[in-house]
């Protein structure tokens, strides 16, 4: 049997950035990944990366505005380690050759980003994720890490004392399913962003880590946590990057009016992301959107300044909206964009269960609390990528290789062989994808209550029951799109319980959770964060709740957050 | 919107156990906006109609590079265009990438395309020629090609990689422009010299193919030129293309006509010469051979003054993006 030290899953940011930790410290380590390195969801991060780079600028700063930013549910020592960390990341993507874009004097250039005190976003253009991508798997080519591309983990394997063994690896390319042995396993799968209808994510974000990671036994924390993204393009759900804001867009309603002065007077569309999705949701609610949407207006910036620093999200706009910013105004509205929950780790990236680390968007650890300020994200990937790769390589550079049970192989591709023979029943699984997502978007979006909540815990067993009865038409071994959708699709409906379970529970309104039956922050009972669990029993989630990690700073007592 | 009815005609494969490829042509019909994407159209055949029908996808934003297909004979990716813009006489006709090998249905095997890209040692190297001082201005080339998001576009439709395998191709070679153009490269002579060999930027026809088809604006086949150039500043003459490209220069300076009588000798060398014998006694049976006399051509005074023109005003081929024509 092939084994590793240390597996990654995933070759996103984080997932690369551990992997060079592994070499650096002479780690044996592979990286797993269903799509190509470059394919990574990394690569549609716009807007930029927050780091205090700026000498008028500072960390402090930074950490404070994370804290506020998160409604006060993100874990305090991890947002200072990341804010503290910040510049010397940057620094060292920039070493490694990534083409951030420059002022005059050659320094990296920073624009304003919403919910920050400072100018602390850098940027390339409006393609930073691409390119920070691209610059971290050059890197990742010259250490000659061993990557099995195309490769989808369909199992996170334990030994007998519940620890990291291994992962059930199937071959796309060939169909071939084969066990890799590890002494640790790092998840960076990215979000779950295909739960919902509308998303800006890309169609392989399907939380594959993190419901994998729940059901070996690690809890899942904060799902009911899911932002909703103030500009996805109205059709097709495509992000339009913050920056569009941040480099002086207005945002206004079907009559023209510039509405975030009523909800933000002095950050305006520059307010932190869940107030700004609240503020439009409203207005769309109240009539004054124009086919679910309001507008994105980048006419008064010129066609100079958009072609040069948004020349993508122009381009863009053109291909799937058919308007060109530069004359028309471009329909948006919120979408579900970047899931704040995630494994639960501690602020090294370490989660509860032995052997397994998470870092990126699959992990909570919890930098953004109950909400994620633009430009945090990039940075988390890229910062626990390398802290998270350090301490995992420390722990496999001590743990004993547990033993890979057999019947884990079997019991996967059983599930598979049973797929595959599955009778047609007439249930396709894009058809049951449509409906959870439906549920999703209509009891568990920007706003919620406890009505809505209660018919989609309600919808939860009968999802549960018709995901036995989906059937797929390809029954080949090479390169079966058909059966990975409907693996992924059983992944998806574990993770739909957490954020439906978890939004249900959860009595009050802070940050992308916002209730209209219980409107306000409640810090004295709820400021806490949210723990799922797998009942093996039951077959089904079970909730408990966990202690903000706090670190008595007076800057950081709840407040209300005004932008 | 109107929504229209459209025929797809799309080419399966199927490995068999062989390993080779049974290929068949198999008609869908859907409801789709004239605006609406290829690749959203061909989510809903396999979501609604068959879901064997196999092919890559991810981000749907042109940004993740992976539903590179040929979309009626040339290769775009189906996420950035218009079914409209794809109909002829009412078929979308959708095929595989070219010059790679298949998998199945529309998936090609991109192992072969990437080895191209892994050849040209795709990372910043530390030497003696990084330069630390980073200007404003040394960005504007490496961003032009940092917007490369290695869909394979270009490599597909690329007219040399058809004909020589071995070809680096033109993804790989802008990627090379990218260290090579980057001030903090320690190697930018050594990848020069590695790029003059006969697989590298001087197989390049110069088609322009890329240029068209680069869904990101990359204009590979510029970069390519510009390779040329640094190179050939270099002094990396020893090679067929260098030769053919010096030879060329130094005709028309001279007298404004190629002397093409010498021109292969100059290239190919004398043995090589000899192994196009037979090509030339063909030319000369069909009246084509040319004068082995050179002359000069009219209005040859005013090239002169052309080259020395560009002479005194060279393109700055090692900072500036925007080339300005000498005023």
């Amino acid at each position: 049997m092939k084994s590793h030290d240390l597996i990654i899953v995933g070759a996103g940011l984080a997932g690369m950035r551990a992997a060079l930790e592994g070499v650096k410290n002479k780690i044996d380590v592979a990286i797993v990944t269903k799509i190509h390195p470059l394919r990574s969801h990394s690569c549609a991060a716009q807007g930029g990366v927050n780091a205090a780079i700026d000498e008028r600028d500072s960390r402090d700063s930074h950490a404070y505005d994370t804290v506020k930013g998160s409604d006060y549910l993100g874990d305090e020592d991890a947002i200072e380690l990341m804010a503290q960390t910040a510049p010397e990341a940057i620094l060292e993507m920039d070493r490694m050759g990534c083409p951030f874009s420059r002022l005059d004097d050659g320094s990296i250039a920073q624009r304003p980003f919403g919910g920050a005190s400072f100018d602390r976003t850098c940027y390339a253009a409006d393609r930073t994720g691409q390119v920070m991508l691209h610059t971290l798997w050059e890197q990742l080519v010259k250490a000659g890490v061993e990557v099995y591309e195309e490769c989808q983990v369909l199992r996170l394997v334990t030994d007998a004392d519940k620890k990291v063994s291994g992962v059930v690896v199937y071959d796309i390319k060939t169909g071939d399913l084969f066990p890799l042995k590890a002494k640790g396993v790092l998840m960076g799968t990215g979000g779950y962003g295909r739960v919902y209808l509308h998303s800006t994510n890309a169609t392989s974000n399907t939380g594959d880590g993190m419901a994998m990671s729940l059901r070996a036994g690690a809890p899942l924390a904060d799902m009911e946590f899911v932002q909703f993204h103030p500009t996805g393009l109205l059709t097709s759900g495509i992000l339009v990057t913050e920056g569009a804001r941040g480099e002086g867009g207005y945002l206004i309603n079907a009559q023209g009016e510039r509405f975030m002065s009523k909800y933000a007077p002095n950050k305006k569309e520059l307010a932190s992301r869940d107030v700004v999705s609240r503020a439009e949701q409203t207005e769309i609610l109240e009539g004054r959107g124009e086919n679910g949407a309001i507008f994105l207006d980048l006419r008064h910036l010129g066609a100079k300044k958009i072609l040069e620093k948004l020349p993508q999200i122009r381009q863009l706009t053109i291909d799937l909206e058919g308007v060109d910013p530069i004359h028309k105004p471009i329909p948006v509205r919120p979408t579900t964009h970047y899931s704040m929950g995630g494994i639960r780790t501690d602020k090294y990236g370490a989660s509860p269960l032995p052997g397994l680390f998470s870092a990126g968007e699959a992990a909570c650890v919890s930098v953004h609390g109950a909400n994620r300020l633009g430009g945090n994200s990039l940075l988390d990937a890229v910062v626990f990528g390398k802290l998270t790769g350090e301490a995992a390589c420390e722990y496999v550079s001590t743990a004993k290789q547990g033993d890979f049970p057999m019947s884990a192989l079997e019991q996967v591709r059983q599930q598979i062989q049973e797929l595959i023979e599955r009778e047609n029943w007439g249930l396709r699984p894009i058809e049951l994808h449509a409906r959870m997502a439906a549920v999703m978007n209509a009891y568990v979006g920007v706003y919620r209550d406890g009505d809505g909540l209660k018919t989609a815990v309600e919808q939860l067993p009968k999802l549960r029951k018709d995901y036995k009865l989906i059937h797929i038409d390809d029954k080949s071994k090479s390169f079966n799109v058909d059966l990975l959708r409907a693996l992924e699709l059983g992944f998806l409906i574990d993770l739909a319980e957490c954020i439906i379970k978890g939004a249900a529970a959860r009595f009050e309104s802070r940050g992308a959770h916002s209730r209209t039956d219980y409107k306000d922050r409640d810090d004295e009972n709820w400021r806490k964060h949210t723990l799922a669990n797998w009942d093996e029993d039951q077959e089904q989630i079970a909730l408990s709740y966990e202690e903000v990690r706090t670190v008595g700073k007076e800057a950081y007592t709840p407040k209300e957050r005004v932008y | 919107m109107a929504v229209n009815l459209y025929t797809f005609r799309i080419q399966r494969n199927t490995p068999r156990e062989d390993g080779t490829l049974e290929t068949r042509w198999q008609e869908f019909r859907v409801e789709a906006e004239p605006t609406s994407t290829v690749l959203t159209a061909l989510e809903e055949i396999k979501g609604h109609q068959d879901g064997s029908l196999t092919f890559r996808q991810s981000c749907r934003s042109a940004i993740c590079g992976s539903c590179a297909m040929k979309i009626n004979g040339r290769t775009r990716l189906a996420c950035k265009t218009h079914v409209a813009d794809a109909v002829k006489n009412g078929i979308v006709e959708i095929a595989p990438q070219a010059n790679q090998p298949v998998l199945k249905d529309l998936a090609v095997d991109i192992r072969p395309f990437f080895q191209r890209v892994h050849k040209i040692k795709p990372y910043l190297q530390e030497g003696d020629e990084t330069d630390t001082n980073v200007g404003k201005s040394a960005y504007e080339q490496v961003n032009h090609v940092t917007q490369c998001i290695m869909c394979g576009c270009c490599y597909s439709d690329c007219t040399m990689a058809e004909v020589s395998p071995d070809f680096l191709g033109p993804a790989a070679l802008a990627k090379a422009f990218r260290f090579v153009s980057d001030p903090r490269e320690g190697a930018k002579s050594e990848r020069l010299k590695d790029l003059s060999d006969p697989s590298g930027m001087w197989s390049c026809a110069r088609c322009a193919m890329c240029v068209e088809m680069c869904p990101k604006d990359v204009a590979p086949m510029e970069a390519i030129v510009k390779l040329r150039t640094r190179g050939v500043d270099r002094d990396y003459h020893d090679g067929a293309g260098q030769r053919h490209a010096l030879a060329f220069h130094t005709d028309i300076q001279k007298t404004g006509h190629l002397n093409e009588f010498t021109l292969l000798m100059r290239t190919v060398g004398f043995w090589g010469t000899l192994a196009e014998m037979g090509s030339a006694l063909h030319l000369i049976k069909k009246g084509k051979a040319p004068s082995p006399f050179p002359h000069k051509a009219a209005g040859h005074d005013e090239l002169k003054r052309m080259y020395e023109i560009i002479e005194n005003n060279p393109l700055d081929v090692e900072t500036k993006a925007d080339e300005r024509p000498p005023e």
